[in-house]
């Protein structure tokens, strides 16, 4: 009976430590580090799970020595965390696909400026903060894709146009919990007034297809299976979807076309996708590194021919593919926009009942 | 030793543990409740006016039609089985069980993978057979995939429950009306239906309880409910009050689920008073008959098991060269010990908790009980915003003794800790421990512990030496339970996670969500093998009992 004794008191006090050591074991990286210099790090809240970047982020440590940590999940979970954190976030670098998140971020202050000499020089100044709180990596277009058989280009115009009744019926989109229809609509706010945007929305919702579902791959399949004729896409899906490993769907991707809509009106809308180093960040330093890596030109290179985004530096080209659709005019509008006009659009597509 | 002659002085240590534990699972639902009468916001009375209405009819034709079918498909297979004789039953009889080792999360993405357009089905029409039918056919991205996915992987409970109940109780009944020369579907309407209803009820209402706990198979498909409503408010709008609001009306839903059991099961149990109960001695099936039983039985089985672990071990050939590396054999890791530790902690608990109720017949001992139990009825979505408030606000009061132990101390401690997940998954599944801990001690009854009582013990020494020994069954059922569920476990570990912290679980839905259905074919398998590990670790138990 003794040995059971002693076996159940070793079994809990094994219990109480392990579960001290999983408390003590986020405390305690930050201390460590910061007096023995051990291990350089830089820790990122990303919402980007390309292998495009984890490849990047293993280029960087290899050239720096400062390992990178990633942690995943949507950018409205990750902003949640920044926010519960506060100066205690692990989180040094925040990463969306998305310009509004970054934003939102911005005005609960949980970032800081972020420039240097460097990163002014690779990133253009319209593609970031005005106070380098957020910096934008790489430059996606939302774009009209439609059926090749069914739909001749000349036929498309503009977005506002895919609200006409001869697409009754024909238009496929995502859900309004996308953050890139969110952005798209808050950009139609900021250019044609909140009116005329509402107007829109409804426009869509009355022509769509089927009710808002998938992702934006789903919406080029939609197309290709004959549910719809046009779909609103971002354009690297396209080339992602040629250069996949699955055979249907290279297949789908190229019974579709890419058409830049609003071209003699007011321009493609275009999102960035982008980072911030945080405000509590307690490895600015490195951060800095990660982005002017980043926006330098060899990322820029990966992310332009890898993931088929257009690069925000002016020195590297996009991939053939998208120089193959040609140049293209944009929206002429500060990208901060997109985010002040979020809560708007969101609320817009609630109340037309865009689902 | 002298720490428990100490405790034999004070039986009332087992209380104050008790206590203890009751309270912190209590505590982040209170939170939740304290919270409801804050005033509403502007995203309240929008949520309300738009959106509101379709969470609530979402809701409840999910609740309904699952509820519907499971009902059907558990409670015909229970019949079969219990009842008749026919090829493989035998096999079927635990076969059936299966399905639940597969989470919905994985057995969602698996079946979209399966009927989406570059899914095997479409390609096989549109290559093969030449046919080009409307993809509306095959779409599961909505209500009705919901519905398909819960019913077809959680119909177990309902079977489990129903057959071993019908095995147990009904030979008399089934048997007199067979006398009679009552038909199958006869004596299935007027005999089975009528004394199995709490069986059924019983089983139907924990498949419901699940469903109302899932993120994963409603955000993957995309349909809006209260779980996803809850998550949308809480981080889209960055709204907590209004998040709370819709989680205390899902624990209404969540309670009416509950009573509405309550009084479906009526006051009537049709069980024996003698201990010495027949099994029902089965009935033979010939021809058609017997084909008709297996092919039910089979094709149940296939689409419930078969069909996605074959769908998933082809994915995983497609890419286990990329998937399997060091990195994942941490996530493997985090997940194992992450789970025995919380399984340790709950069956330690749950065994206070139990031990004190039984020897105090004290109104509170039934409080403790019902308390412990009531974690698994809460959502996770609930569990999760609650213990993220409650631990927050913890954290902040308590930095003045964080800076006393270490000056640099940051003040979220024990909130970016795994610690917050440890007690989340405490407060979700300590029912499971605690119920499979209750019935153990059911067993052995008191007569031993009183005997060893009489004769000079103290509840304590008792305890460790005379019950503990003969529960070890009991321990190792309760902890092979809570295990498993912790593995499967999504929504918790998902937002409660601390920094660089991944698991099975949440690497899976990662890979899911990215478009990564092939990728997530490995860690789904895995997480599926240790259920059926644990699952036949439990079935050997029980047929030791038997014995």
């Amino acid at each position: 009976m003794k040995k059971k004794r002693i076996i159940i008191s070793l079994a809990a006090a094994l219990l109480t430590t392990a579960i001290l050591a999983g408390c003590g074991r986020a405390a305690s990286t930050n201390t460590s580090e910061g007096e023995n210099k051990k291990e350089q790090v830089v820790n990122v809240y990303s919402e980007r799970n390309y292998d495009t970047d984890k490849q990047l982020f293993a280029n960087f440590t290899k050239k720096t020595g400062i390992k990178v940590n990633v942690f995943e999940g949507t950018a409205d979970e990750l902003l949640e965390r920044l926010t519960r954190e506060g100066k205690d976030t692990e989180a040094d670098m925040f990463v969306t696909a998305d310009v509004g998140r970054l934003h939102r971020a911005k005005e609960q202050g949980l970032l800081q400026s972020s420039l240097s000499d460097t990163i002014s020089k690779n990133v253009p100044e319209n593609l970031r903060d005005k106070d380098g709180q957020w910096i934008g990596l790489t430059v996606r277009a939302r774009v009209i894709v439609y059926d090749k058989e069914r739909v001749k280009p000349e036929q498309l115009s503009t977005y506002e146009d895919l609200t006409s009744p001869k697409w009754k019926g024909k238009v496929v989109v995502r859900s309004s919990s996308s953050v890139y229809n969110q952005s798209l609509l808050a950009s139609f706010i900021a250019i044609n007034g909140e009116e005329k945007a509402t107007e829109w929305a409804k426009g869509i919702v009355a022509n769509l297809a089927r009710e808002p579902k998938g992702n934006d791959r789903d919406q080029a399949k939609a197309i290709v299976s004959g549910v719809g004729d046009v779909a609103i896409m971002n354009t690297y899906y396209i080339g992602k979807m040629i250069n996949s490993s699955d055979a249907e769907e290279v297949n789908a991707a190229k019974k579709v076309g890419v058409f830049f809509p609003n071209q003699v009106t007011n321009g493609t809308h275009i999102n960035v996708s982008g980072t911030g180093i945080t405000k509590s960040s307690k490895n600015k330093e490195n951060a800095v590194k990660l982005i002017e890596f980043l926006s330098g030109a060899e990322a820029q290179k990966s992310f332009a021919e890898a993931n088929f985004e257009y690069p925000v530096n002016k020195a590297v080209q996009p991939s053939e593919l998208l120089r193959s659709w040609g140049e293209f005019k944009t929206q002429d509008i500060n990208l901060t926009k997109l985010g002040e006009y979020n809560k708007k659009a969101v609320e817009i597509m609630n109340v037309v009942g865009w689902k | 030793m002298k720490k428990f002659k100490f405790m034999k002085y004070k039986p009332s240590s087992w209380g104050f543990l008790s206590f203890i534990s009751v309270l912190l699972v209590i505590l982040p639902c209170m939170y939740i409740l304290f919270h409801i009468f804050d005033k509403p916001n502007g995203n309240w009375y929008h949520i309300k006016a738009f959106l509101l209405k379709d969470y609530i009819i979402n809701t409840i034709k999910i609740v309904i039609a699952t509820g519907f079918f499971t009902m059907i498909i558990g409670t015909t297979l229970a019949w079969l089985i219990a009842a008749y004789d026919f090829p493989c039953k035998r096999i079927f009889k635990w076969a059936l069980i299966l399905p639940l080792t597969i989470p919905t999360y994985i057995a969602a993405y698996t079946y979209n993978g399966i009927f989406n357009y570059t899914g095997v089905v479409q390609i096989f029409l549109r290559n093969v057979m030449k046919m080009n039918l409307d993809p509306k056919y095959f779409d599961i991205m909505s209500i009705k995939g919901v519905v398909f996915i819960f019913t077809i992987f959680l119909f177990p409970y309902v079977y489990m429950i129903t057959r071993s109940f019908l095995e147990k109780q009904s030979a008399a009944l089934i048997e007199n009306a067979r006398l009679l020369e009552r038909g199958g579907s006869d004596i299935f309407i007027h005999v089975i239906l009528p004394i199995s209803r709490g069986a059924i009820v019983g089983g139907t209402s924990l498949v419901l309880l699940e469903a109302l706990n899932d993120f994963g198979v409603v955000s993957y498909f995309g349909v809006q409910t209260f779980s996803t409503a809850i998550f949308k408010t809480w981080f889209s709008l960055g709204d907590t009050s209004t998040a709370v609001k819709l989680a205390s009306m899902l624990m209404v839903t969540v309670f009416i689920v509950l009573i509405t059991e309550k009084w479906l099961r009526g006051r009537k149990k049709y069980s024996y008073t003698t201990a010495k109960v027949r099994e029902i001695v089965p009935v033979k099936l010939k021809g058609v008959k017997a084909v008709g039983a297996l092919l039910y039985c089979f094709s149940i089985l296939s689409m419930g098991f078969i069909i996605p672990l074959l769908q998933l071990s082809h994915w995983s050939i497609l890419t286990y060269k990329k998937i399997l590396n060091f990195k994942f054999v941490g996530f493997m890791f985090n997940s194992i010990w992450l789970s025995i530790i919380v399984a340790v902690l709950i069956i330690v608990m749950s065994v206070v908790i139990a031990n004190f109720c039984r020897i105090n017949s004290h109104w509170i001992s039934k409080v403790f009980s019902k308390i412990s139990i009531m974690g698994y009825s809460i959502p996770g979505a609930v569990i999760a915003i609650g213990v993220i408030l409650l631990m927050v606000s913890v954290d902040r009061k308590m930095v003045g003794i964080y800076k006393a132990i270490d000056s640099s101390s940051k003040t979220l401690v024990l909130s970016t800790s795994v610690f917050m997940l440890v007690f989340a998954y405490t407060i979700r599944f300590l029912a499971i421990g605690y119920q499979a801990i209750e019935s153990g001690f059911d067993k052995i009854g008191m007569k031993f512990s009183e005997a060893s009582r009489t004769l000079g013990y103290g509840v304590t020494k008792t305890f460790f030496k005379v019950d503990l020994p003969m529960m070890k069954p009991a321990l190792i059922s309760g902890f092979a339970l809570v295990f498993v569920e912790i593995v499967k476990e999504l929504p918790l570990t998902l937002i409660l996670r601390p920094f660089n912290f991944n698991t099975l679980a949440t690497k899976t839905y990662e890979y899911a969500n990215d478009e990564m259905i092939h990728e997530a074919s490995i860690p789904s398998l895995i997480i599926i093998l240790v259920s059926i590990a644990s699952i036949y670790l439990l079935y050997r138990i029980e047929n030791k009992e038997r014995r």
